[in-house]
């Protein structure tokens, strides 16, 4: 039995392992795109390289195809092997044509997970929609009317035939909702005891507290005007947003459990000074009028409104938060709405002790700039329909059929293995920067001809795991690497289908693919239409 | 699919067989018949054979020679290696695109009579830059001479290298003059083979007595079509350079009597001869040279023949010859006289090592094959010689295939192999013929077969062809690529000499390396390594090509210098310009400055100054060469080559390609260098085979040496005047106004304005360098 070395650790493995074997022995995590227990050993991604010490200077091995043998001294955590195995998750993503998250995803100041709620629409469960929505946005109704859409300049359709209407498929979901029995009510955390007063009942304190609550801490919210709704009341319109509608949202909120206290002045009815006293955190969010008080209850002033650390939002003063205009003094609803997110977060972490890491950036590779020859492709699974405005009059907004025709154009830009994918896993885990190697990128195809697994090549990696299974089964068919170098990827003799080439093996194939590469189509995407 | 006929297909697979390893061999046969592979004939071999679909779409995508679009009527292929680069082979390319009318993005014109494809290296390297016409091969070119060379090609009744084949017969009268022809691709691509054809048809046409005989390559590229007359009585030999048909006759009826004087042969040849040699006026003597001359004495003094022992002095597939001059005694010697540890001793005492690149000590590969238990070897010629700007193995195969079959019998005798495969890449048909050939008649003489020699040693060879796929000369490649599967590197271990072919322990050697053991094992292996460096033995064969003045193959002691070389051998750069590096070791190795260039030929001391051994391409670059579009020329051939397995080669390449092309065309950013040079690194220490793992080396070596260059591009200027992104063409007062330019221009930039100094319209030029070349006056210049 070979007895080898790793990271000073010592182990014997059976004859016939591998190094990866033997780390894994030794519980050292090795990451593995193009490795699949039970196959061949493909040695492509190299992203499992450790270093072989024996020998002068040693010498890198990926050590899934490297055998191990007995007096082996092998490295698996250096500075060098973290660089080597990051620049090779890099290269990957340097040619890597596909997003992480839909560019929607980015132009939405909240980040709402736009595709998601559409394939939800799609498929007529409003009840999932609206848990989507309103995990990133507390007032969907009250900005499906509002919005001026960012996310919607940042759709992808919107170079083809117009964006997909995702705002007012938002307000449909979300009007649904307000308009059903039971409006969505989401699971809240048991009472910890805490308090957080909160001043401005507008769009960023509404939503703050309706994220706080969630986690349950006792949240107040202090507002001078009667009613809460701050900017929203008085800057829009009864047209453009009929105050029945605000109303309704808001005694949605707070059905998750937190006070309004209107008609109270914090400042002249209730001093600042006695908030910090009573509350264990503060938010200031009582938009622009922050600025004749600011001084008053020793907090920094800016240019825009109080100054604040921009990732933690915290004033400078212990326990005291600002958000929304209060920091930036004329922004959109849907900002102060994403404040209100981000801000109950930073306060959540305070409060919990633990360190203020600002809203969370998730790992996204980016397409970028697409070219008007590609978005035949991107069309693909998505209806043909053009965009279709609702009607307005007596029953304004979209009726079910319509919301699910016009739900139906949505690309679908984000990935179908957000989850699963170990290039994302791992590029998150190695910090890998998707923009470092600038070049020339393969064109976006995605192939679905005719078959239920989609095929989209420039997300594979040519790890060869679904030549390989297909192979191993017997496949008539089966798949091969078609081409060369740069250019070489998985292809379907004869240019037949992929349901064709795997007709045994489709699931365990779209299993074992390290990426999204080959997945199956998603629930609520449409569109058998080919664009081969 | 109902029209298409299958006989072909079903008659091809009936004489291939229907094994998965057939794949490649019946695929060649195919595109042969059908000059593209059509995919109705590929499903029909899929029916047929045990090749599966997968199988076929993968091979048949992999390697470049085959094609799945009909082409035109006429294939050109334009050479894209290093000397051909250097010497303008973009150029070329886009003149034939211009001239053809080929629309964008396709590679045939529109009447379908030519296809224009760019192939890695026609090993032609001293003709550069060249292009061939189906078989034709067109040297020396330039942007305005290819509508002449496609009329010429379209006038011609070319029947290929049929003439170049054609065997001088009958018994030899040794009273005869000799003459010989030499026939290397390179003699032949010059037009030699007109030239023996001519030799010929003018004996016939006079009864003239003389034996006409086609030797091999006899190296001095830069004098081809070389003649060379052995006339009875004399001691030196009279050798004619750079002949035409129309000289070629003239040789003949000047040297040759009609029949029936032939025994006033002798006196009147050496009368004739000297008037020739003396007469200036005479024009044959202009292209007379002798070996007393002193550039032909400098070309040939440093070299040391051993693996191109006799060259250019004997018919590369005569086996009586060959024998007369030592064949097969090493052969015989190791199979009647020496046991095989005492060979494998031998070759070790050589201090013989891999001439393929890396310089693994042979002697130790063979004791490890030698020592494997295993039933079944196998012993394999790495003929798969890929390297742009190297043609050593092409030529030692076309003009010794005895020797590498002897080389290759030894070794097979020294580890115990029976059975055994010359891989030779698909560029190279000549080589292929001539070992086919040679193969036979060794069958016919016993010495291969079931008793070598007499003896109880059993060997039988066959050769394989490649099918375009420079990787395939890696070793686990290429056996990949026997196995007909797509020519994929794998990790190493197991290393073939453990697991090879099939999985059977294997030898692989390069074709230099098998030719030098049949000296190895007659002179012993002390004699060899009397030659040479402490750590490299015996001599190595150089192509040696590009901005020099006598350009041809080589073969040195180790420890010869890079200076002797180029400048001795080579007689340094051309006229007018200044020697500026050495490109040694093709895409794998790098750039070696002038001011190193008394570095030794020495694998240590090459590696040590960022270069490799390599296989042998010696590529002269001056002072118009940019290094860095020499780095970026590498890197794009290896970036194609690459098989596509491994993240680092596969991308890491192409990023480092993307970078260099950013700064080639002025887009560099000062923070492009750092990246280069770290990406360079990365891609070196983890690519997983040695084609990754070099590619870097062209890069980091002109980082190293020819920093300065790369910062000029970056601050948008090419001091070379190479990179068409940062020149522009100008006319300067120097203009007689003789319109030259404008009459030659093929984009019409230059308005035409007789008598007055002209101009080239920026956006119209192409950079094409036509109107340079054209001008009398010396009045275009690069700024």
């Amino acid at each position: 039995m070979p007895k080898l070395t790793i990271d000073q650790r010592e182990v014997e493995v059976p004859p016939g392992a591998t190094v990866l074997d033997a780390a894994r022995q030794l519980g050292i995590d090795i990451p593995t795109l193009c490795f699949l227990e039970g196959y061949q050993a493909s040695t492509s991604c190299l992203v499992c390289m450790v270093k072989i010490r024996n020998g002068a200077g040693g010498r890198l091995a990926p050590s899934c195809g490297t055998p191990a043998a007995d007096g082996m001294v092998v490295e698996s955590e250096t500075e060098e092997l973290f660089q080597i195995r990051r620049t090779a998750l890099e290269l990957l993503l340097s040619d890597h044509v596909g997003d992480c998250l839909a560019p929607c995803h980015f132009a939405c100041p909240a980040h709402m997970d736009v595709p998601n709620m559409l394939r939800q629409i799609s498929a007529e469960d409003l009840a999932a929609a609206i848990v989507t929505i309103k995990r990133d946005i507390a007032l969907p109704a009250v900005l499906g009317r509002i919005c001026p859409k960012p996310c919607e300049k940042g759709c992808r359709r919107s170079a083809a035939d117009g964006a997909v209407a995702v705002c007012q498929l938002k307000r449909f979901a979300a009007d649904a909702d307000l308009a059903s029995d039971e409006p969505y009510l989401p699971p809240y955390a048991p009472p910890t005891g805490i308090r957080v007063a909160i001043v401005g009942a507008g769009p960023t304190g509404l939503s703050a507290a309706y994220y706080l609550a969630q986690k349950g801490h006792a949240c107040v919210v202090f507002d001078d005007q009667p009613q809460p709704g701050g900017r929203l009341r008085h800057e829009a319109s009864e047209a453009e947003l009929p105050r029945e509608v605000l109303d309704a949202e808001i005694a949605s909120l707070v059905r998750v459990g937190f006070e309004v206290r209107c008609g109270t002045r914090v400042g002249s009815t209730f001093p600042f000074a006695q908030l910090l006293k009573e509350f264990d955190a503060v938010l200031v969010a009582c938009g622009a009028m922050v600025r004749d008080q600011a001084h008053g209850w020793g907090l920094p002033v800016g240019p825009r409104g109080l100054h604040v650390n921009k990732e933690t939002f915290e004033t400078g003063v212990r326990g005291v938060f600002a958000a929304g205009n209060a920091i930036r003094g004329k922004a959109l609803a849907v900002r102060s709405v994403a404040d209100g997110k981000e801000v109950a977060a930073a306060i959540d972490q305070f409060l919990s002790g633990q360190t203020i890491n600002g809203p969370a950036k998730p790992f996204s590779s980016r397409i970028g700039r697409v070219y008007a020859e590609e978005m035949p492709q991107f069309l693909t699974c998505s209806s043909s329909l053009p965009r279709e405005e609702p009607p307005s009059g007596e029953q304004p907004g979209y009726q079910l059929p319509q919301a699910i025709q016009q739900a139906d154009r949505c690309l679908h830009c984000d990935c179908r293995a957000l989850e699963s994918c170990k290039l994302r896993r791992y590029a998150a885990l190695y910090g890998a920067d998707p923009a470092r190697y600038p070049g020339q990128r393969h064109p976006f195809r995605q192939i679905v001809a005719r078959s239920h697994v989609i095929y989209e090549p420039g997300k594979c990696i040519n790890c060869g795991l679904c030549i390989q299974i297909a192979a191993a089964a017997g496949e008539p068919l089966g798949l091969s690497f078609v081409g060369r170098g740069f250019d070489v990827r998985v292809g379907v003799p004869f240019d037949r289908t992929m349901d064709e080439a795997l007709s045994k093996v489709a699931a365990e194939v779209v299993a074992a693919c390290p990426t999204a590469a080959l997945e199956v189509r998603g629930k609520g995407e449409v569109g058998m239409r080919t664009a081969e | 699919m109902s029209q298409f006929q299958s006989d072909f297909v079903d008659q091809t697979v009936a004489r291939l067989g229907r094994r998965p390893e057939t794949v490649i061999p019946i695929l060649q046969a195919i595109q042969t018949h059908y000059r593209y592979l059509p995919r109705e004939a590929l499903e029909r071999v899929c029916e047929l054979t045990e090749i599966t679909p997968a199988a076929i779409a993968g091979v048949s995508t992999f390697y470049t020679q085959f094609r799945h679009r009909p082409v035109g009527r006429h294939l050109i292929s334009v050479c894209h290696g290093t000397a051909c680069h250097v010497k303008g082979a973009e150029l070329i390319q886009d003149a034939f695109e211009h001239h053809l009318r080929i629309p964008k993005g396709d590679d045939t014109d529109r009447d379908g009579e030519f296809t224009v494809q760019k192939v890695a290296c026609l090993g032609c390297c001293t003709l550069a830059p060249v292009i061939q016409i189906d078989a034709v091969t067109y040297g020396h070119l330039t942007y305005s001479m290819v509508p002449e060379v496609l009329d010429d090609f379209r006038h011609q009744h070319w029947d290929g290298n049929g003439a170049a084949r054609g065997r001088a017969k009958g018994k030899r009268n040794p009273l005869a003059v000799e003459i010989r022809v030499g026939l290397g691709s390179c003699c032949v691509a010059q037009g030699s083979g007109k030239v023996h054809q001519t030799i010929e048809r003018t004996l016939e046409e006079i009864g003239g007595d003389a034996t006409v005989k086609r030797v091999g390559c006899v190296g001095m590229c830069h004098q081809t079509p070389l003649v060379e007359l052995v006339i009875p009585g004399r001691d030196s030999t009279s050798l004619y350079a750079k002949v035409d048909a129309e000289r070629a006759r003239a040789i003949v009826l000047d040297h040759v009597k009609p029949r029936g004087i032939a025994r006033r042969l002798g006196y009147t040849m050496n009368r004739w001869l000297d008037r020739l040699v003396a007469d200036e006026e005479d024009t044959l003597a202009r292209h007379a040279i002798d070996v007393r001359d002193a550039p032909v004495c400098a070309f040939l003094g440093r070299q040391k023949r051993l693996a191109t022992e006799f060259c250019g002095q004997f018919d590369p597939t005569d086996l009586g010859e060959y024998r007369r001059h030592d064949g097969f005694k090493a052969l015989e010697r190791a199979i009647t006289a020496m046991t095989p540890e005492q060979l494998v001793e031998e070759v070790k005492t050589a201090g013989l090592r891999g001439r393929g690149g890396a310089g693994f000590p042979t002697g130790m590969k063979w004791e490890k094959v030698r020592q494997a238990r295993d039933e079944k070897k196998y012993i394999i010629c790495n003929g798969d010689e890929g390297d742009p700007g190297a043609f050593m193995d092409r030529m030692l195969l076309e003009s010794f295939p005895y020797r590498v079959i002897e080389g290759m019998a030894i070794a097979a005798r020294a580890v115990g192999a029976e059975e055994g495969y010359f891989y030779i890449r698909a560029e190279y048909p000549l080589a292929v013929e001539r070992i086919q050939e040679a193969l036979e008649q060794c069958r016919q003489q016993g010495l291969l077969g079931d008793g070598v020699c007499g003896s109880g040693f059993r060997l039988q060879l066959a050769v394989k062809e490649g099918a375009g796929a420079f990787i395939c000369g890696e070793e686990t490649a290429l056996l990949a690529s026997l196995q007909g599967e797509r020519g994929m590197p794998r990790l190493r271990p197991p290393y073939p000499a453990e697991s090879g072919l099939w999985g059977q322990p294997t030898l692989i050697n390069n074709v230099e390396t098998y030719a030098l053991v049949p000296w190895i094992v007659r002179h012993g292996g002390e004699a060899f390594a009397a030659l040479g460096t402490e750590k490299s033995k015996g001599t190595k064969v150089f192509a040696l090509a590009g901005k020099i003045r006598r350009g041809g193959l080589i073969e040195v002691p180790m420890g010869v210098t890079i200076r002797q070389i180029v400048e001795e051998i080579g007689g340094g750069a051309p006229a007018g310009h200044r020697f500026k590096a050495v490109q040694v070791g093709g895409p794998s190795g790098g750039c070696i400055p002038a001011r190193l260039s008394d570095t030794p030929v020495d694998y240590e001391a090459l590696v040590g100054v960022g270069a490799i051994m390599g296989s042998g391409g010696m590529v002269v670059l001056d002072d118009s060469d940019c290094m860095v579009d020499i780095a970026r020329y590498f890197l794009r051939f290896t970036q194609d080559q690459s098989c596509g397995k491994c993240t680092f080669c596969r991308v890491g390449t192409r990023r480092m390609l993307d970078i260099l092309d950013r700064i080639c065309t002025g887009q560099g950013k000062s923070q492009d260098l750092e990246e280069l040079e770290e990406l360079a690194r990365s891609v070196s220490a983890a690519s997983l085979c040695g084609l990754g793992k070099t590619a870097p080396n062209p890069v980091l070596s002109t980082l190293r040496y020819f920093h300065d260059e790369y910062q000029a591009h970056l601050k948008g200027r090419c001091p070379a005047g190479r990179c068409k992104d940062l020149i522009a063409y100008r006319i300067n007062e120097k203009c007689i106004g003789c319109t030259l330019c404008a009459q030659n221009c093929p984009t019409d930039a230059i308005p035409l304005t007789p008598y007055k100094r002209h101009t080239i319209e920026a956006a119209k030029c192409t950079r094409c360098d036509t109107c340079r070349l054209v001008c009398p006056a010396g009045a275009v210049v690069v700024e």
